[in-house]
C-alpha cells in the first residue's frame, strides 16, 4: 500500500452538539407535553422538600403559568432547586456522578432533559430564579449563548427571590414565532388544549391538592370515575381490581363502567356525527400519580387483542386505570417525554395481561345486555361513580383472592356482574330508521321534538298499542 | 319541518337586518356584491332570499334544503330567478362546496346545538376564500341544563361537555344559566373552532369577527358573523365596520337583542327623537311619559334596545293578498 495515502486514523470527537439539544432535541415533544414536563418538576420539588402525606400531600403546593406574545412563565412554590442539585438541574442529560445525593421516592426526572427541552422549545432567552433554603440565585440563558456551539458554562449569580415560599419562576423570552403565534393568534385554542391535557393527565394530582393556575384560572381535575355499588350484594356492577408488587414497583388496576352502556340509537347518532364521547373512555396510565397515558383505546392498552375486541363506540362506557409507583424513576414504564408508555417492558407486559382480563368482564357485559341496555343502564347507575382513590379506599373492604399462577402474582378483585335473565323468548326488538325531521315532527306531536329516536319509537308503538287494545 | 313565521320572531327579524347592513359593508373591502354567492338555508317561505333580493339583486343565491316537502314548498316560493334551490343536507353541500376563487356569503342557520354545526363550520373556513363572509346561529338556551327550579341537570351537562369536549375552554365548564354568558360560552367555541381550522403557522387567512348577537323569540338563539381575511389585512375589515354600532372585532361578549313589543303609534312617536347617542332609554321613556315595563329601569332599558335595533325592527301589518 502507498504510504502516502494512507489514511492516518485518530481518536474522533464525540462531543455533544449544542444545537442538537436546542433545535433536534425539541422536536420530539409537543409544546403542551413540553410545558407538562415543566410542572413535573414542580411535583419532583415537592417530594423533595418532604413535606407530603395523608390523602392530600400536594395541598398548598401550586403552579402558576402564564403565556403572552413575548413571553411564557411558570412559578411555583415547591421547594426550589437546592445548589447541592444545580449540576442534575442544569446539565444536559443526566450524568450519575458519585455523591449526587439520591432521588427521593416518587420523583419523576430519570433523565435530566425536561426543563431544558422545555425552554429551548419555546424561546432563546430564559431567566431561571430558585430560592431553596438559604440557596438563592439565578441562571440566565440568552441567544448568545445558545450561538455559541463551544460554550457549555453559564454564569450563576446570587439573587432575592420575592416573597416569602422557596421555588422557582422560570420565565422564557425572545419566544420562537411559532410559540408566540400559538400565544397570540391562536391563544384560545392553544389554551383550551392545555387545560384539557392538564386536567386530565394532572387530574390525580389536583385531586391531591395540587394547584395550577393557567393565565389567572385555575384547573379543575377530570378524573375518571367508575360505577361501585356499596352495597353488601353480589351480582351488582363494581370494578374489576388487582394489585401487586414486583421489582420496586407497586401496581393497582381498576377497570369498570363509567357510565350507562349505550343504546343502538345513541351508537348511531355518535357515528353518525362526531360527539368525541370515546375520549374518556379507555385507559389511563399513572407512573407515581402522573398521568402518561390518558385514555387510551389502542393496542397499547389491549383494545383489539388476545381475545379483546377493538375499541368501539359501543364501549364506550368501559375505562380503566392502571397506577404504577416507584421509588426509582427509570423502574416505571414510562417514555423520556413522560407522556407515553414503554410498552416493551416486562413487567408492563404483565400487566396488560391482567387489564385484558378485568376489561373482558365488562366487554362481555356490554355484549350480554345487548338489546337491554336500558336495563343494563340502570343497574349501572344504581352504584355510586368513585374517583380512583376512592375506590382503592373502598378496595379495603372487599374480599381479594391471591393469584399465585399469573404473572406477577398479585390480589385479585372480580365482581360478579348482574346477568340478564334469558332467554325471554315473549319480548323482540323492533328497530328502524326514519328521517330526523320526520322523527322531530313527531316528537313534536309527543310535546318534544328532541325526544330520543328510541324515545319517539316506543311513543309511536305504545300510541297504537293502546288503541289496538281499546278496540279490541 | 315547522318554521315559525318571521313576524313572530321579531328579535331574529331584527337580527337579519343586521346582517343586511353587515353585507353592505363588504364593498369596503373593495370589489362589488356581484362578486358573491349567498348561500343559505332559506325555510318552507325562503325569506331570507326574498329580503336579499329587494337589497342586493346584484347577489345570486343557493338555498339549500334536506327536507323534500319543504324543498318542494321553496319550489312554489321562488321568488326571483337568480336563486338557485339546492335539494341536500348543509353537510354534504360543504363537503362537495368549491369555491372556485369566488367570494360566498354563508349563512350557517342551525336550530339546534350540536356539535355537527361547529364541524362545518369548521369545514367551511378550510375552503372559503379571503373576503367571504360566514354567519353561523345556534341554538343557546340555557335552560337545556337548568331546571325550573335552577338545578343543574346534571346529565345533560355530562353530554354537553362530553359532546363539546375539544372545543371547550375547560373540558369541566358548565354552562352558565345566564344567557348573555351562555351565549358568550357558545361564541368561544366557535372562536377555539376556528383557530382550530386556521392555525397561524399553517395559514395566513384568518376569521375576523364583526358581530355577534344573542336573542329569545320563545328559544334563546346565538349569531356570529364574520369575514375572512389574510391576518395582516385584519385592520381594512375594522375599518370597514368600525362606525357601526354593533361592531365586535375582538370576541367580546355578543350584544344582546331584546326590541320591546310597541305599537305603531308609539313607535312613529318615539322615532321622532332617534337617532340620539346617549340615555336613549331614558330620552325616550321622558317622550312617552310613561312605563311599558315593571319600573324605570327596565322601561328604559327595553326603549334603549328600541333605540338601538329601531332601524332594522319591520313593521309587520296586517293585509289581504
Amino acid at each position: 500500500m502507498d504510504k502516502a495515502n494512507q489514511i492516518k486514523y485518530e481518536v474522533l470527537d464525540f462531543s455533544p452538539v449544542k444545537s442538537f439539544f436546542v433545535s433536534m432535541l425539541t422536536r420530539d415533544i409537543l409544546l403542551d407535553d413540553a410545558i407538562l414536563d415543566l410542572l413535573d418538576n414542580c411535583v419532583d420539588g415537592i417530594l423533595r422538600s418532604g413535606r407530603t402525606g395523608g390523602s392530600k400531600p400536594y395541598a398548598g403546593f401550586k403552579a402558576e403559568i402564564e403565556f403572552k406574545k413575548d413571553t411564557f412563565s411558570i412559578s411555583d412554590n415547591c421547594g426550589g432547586i437546592p445548589w447541592s442539585l444545580h449540576e442534575y438541574a442544569f446539565t444536559m442529560g443526566r450524568a450519575s456522578k458519585p455523591g449526587r445525593p439520591p432521588d427521593p421516592a416518587g420523583t419523576m426526572g430519570a433523565y435530566g432533559i425536561g426543563m431544558k427541552r422545555a425552554i429551548f422549545k419555546m424561546g432563546k432567552r430564559c431567566l431561571i430564579s430558585t430560592r431553596s433554603g438559604k440557596d438563592q440565585y439565578e441562571v440566565e440563558i440568552t441567544p448568545d449563548w445558545l450561538g455559541e456551539e463551544s460554550e457549555w458554562f453559564i454564569p450563576v449569580s446570587s439573587a432575592k427571590r420575592s416573597g416569602e415560599e422557596d421555588g422557582t419562576t422560570i420565565v422564557i423570552g425572545d419566544l420562537h414565532d411559532g410559540i408566540s403565534k400559538k400565544f397570540t393568534d391562536d391563544a384560545e385554542y392553544f389554551n383550551s388544549e392545555l387545560v384539557g391535557k392538564i386536567s386530565g393527565h394532572y387530574s390525580f394530582i389536583i385531586d391531591k391538592g395540587f394547584e395550577v393556575i393557567i393565565n389567572g384560572e385555575p384547573i379543575k381535575p377530570r378524573a375518571t370515575k367508575l360505577a361501585f355499588d356499596r352495597s353488601r350484594e353480589e351480582g351488582v356492577i363494581r370494578p374489576y381490581i388487582f394489585k401487586t408488587k414486583s421489582g420496586g414497583v407497586e401496581v393497582f388496576l381498576t377497570v369498570g363502567f363509567t357510565r350507562g352502556i349505550p343504546t343502538p340509537s345513541e351508537i348511531l347518532d355518535e357515528e353518525k356525527s362526531p360527539k368525541y364521547s370515546s375520549l374518556e373512555a379507555g385507559w389511563t396510565i399513572l407512573c407515581n400519580d402522573r398521568a402518561v397515558l390518558y385514555c387510551d383505546r389502542s393496542e397499547l392498552t389491549g383494545w383489539g387483542e388476545a381475545g379483546i375486541p377493538r375499541y368501539h363506540t359501543q364501549f364506550i362506557a368501559i375505562s380503566g386505570i392502571v397506577e404504577f409507583k416507584s421509588d426509582v424513576a427509570s423502574n416505571l414504564p414510562t417514555t423520556t417525554t413522560k407522556r407515553g408508555i414503554d410498552s416493551s417492558l416486562p413487567l408492563y407486559l404483565q400487566i396488560k395481561n391482567k387489564m385484558r382480563d378485568g376489561m373482558r368482564i365488562f366487554t362481555d357485559y356490554t355484549n350480554k345486555w345487548k338489546g337491554r341496555e336500558e336495563e343494563a343502564k340502570a343497574l349501572i347507575q344504581k352504584g355510586e361513580k368513585l374517583s380512583f382513590e376512592k375506590i382503592k379506599e373502598e378496595a379495603q373492604g372487599l374480599s381479594f383472592r391471591h393469584i399465585s399462577t399469573s404473572f406477577p402474582p398479585g390480589d385479585q378483585y372480580q365482581p360478579k356482574l348482574p346477568l340478564p335473565f334469558k332467554p325471554e323468548p315473549t319480548n323482540r326488538r323492533i328497530s328502524f330508521t326514519r328521517e330526523i325531521t320526520k322523527i322531530r315532527t313527531v316528537g313534536e306531536y309527543f310535546g318534544n321534538p328532541d325526544m330520543a329516536p328510541s324515545g319517539v319509537g316506543e311513543k309511536c308503538f305504545n300510541t297504537i298499542y293502546e288503541e289496538a287494545q281499546r278496540k279490541k | 319541518m315547522k318554521s315559525p313565521a318571521y313576524h313572530l320572531r321579531p328579535n331574529k327579524a331584527a337580527e337579519r337586518f343586521a346582517f343586511i347592513e353587515a353585507i353592505k359593508r363588504l364593498t369596503k373591502l373593495g370589489g362589488n356584491l356581484e362578486e358573491y354567492t349567498y348561500y343559505g338555508l332559506g325555510g318552507p317561505y325562503l325569506e331570507d332570499c326574498r329580503l336579499f333580493y329587494e337589497f342586493y339583486p346584484e347577489i345570486s343565491m343557493v338555498s339549500i334544503e334536506e327536507n323534500e316537502e319543504v324543498f318542494k314548498r321553496q319550489q312554489f316560493h321562488l321568488p326571483c330567478g337568480n336563486l338557485h334551490l339546492e335539494p341536500k343536507d348543509m353537510k354534504s353541500f360543504i363537503t362537495q362546496y368549491e369555491p372556485n376563487d369566488k367570494k360566498s356569503i354563508f349563512w350557517l342557520d342551525y336550530t339546534r346545538l350540536e356539535y355537527g354545526c361547529f364541524d362545518e363550520f369548521k369545514v367551511l373556513l378550510g375552503k372559503i376564500t379571503e373576503k367571504s363572509m360566514i354567519k353561523v346561529t345556534v341554538r343557546a338556551e340555557s335552560d337545556d341544563f337548568w331546571d325550573e327550579y335552577k338545578n343543574p341537570r346534571s346529565e345533560k351537562i355530562e353530554m354537553f361537555q362530553r359532546e363539546f369536549m375539544t372545543i371547550l375552554p375547560d373540558p369541566s365548564i358548565i354552562p352558565p344559566r345566564d344567557s348573555r354568558e351562555f351565549a358568550n360560552l357558545l361564541q368561544k367555541m366557535l372562536q377555539i373552532a376556528a383557530q382550530q381550522a386556521l392555525p397561524a403557522e399553517a395559514t395566513s387567512l384568518v376569521f375576523q369577527p364583526v358581530s355577534s348577537f344573542y336573542y329569545t323569540d320563545g328559544k334563546g338563539m346565538f349569531t356570529l358573523t364574520g369575514i375572512m381575511c389574510k391576518r395582516s389585512n385584519k385592520w381594512r375589515v375594522v375599518k370597514a365596520f368600525k362606525d357601526w354600532e354593533f361592531a365586535n372585532f375582538k370576541w367580546e361578549k355578543p350584544t344582546r337583542i331584546e326590541i320591546p313589543i310597541l305599537s305603531t303609534k308609539e313607535r312613529l312617536h318615539v322615532q321622532r327623537h332617534l337617532p340620539c347617542k346617549t340615555s336613549r332609554g331614558a330620552i325616550l321613556r321622558a317622550e312617552l311619559g310613561y312605563l311599558i315595563d315593571e319600573d324605570i329601569p327596565t322601561t328604559e332599558d327595553a326603549l334603549e334596545q328600541y333605540a338601538a335595533f329601531h332601524r332594522y325592527f319591520p313593521y309587520f301589518l296586517r293585509g289581504t293578498p
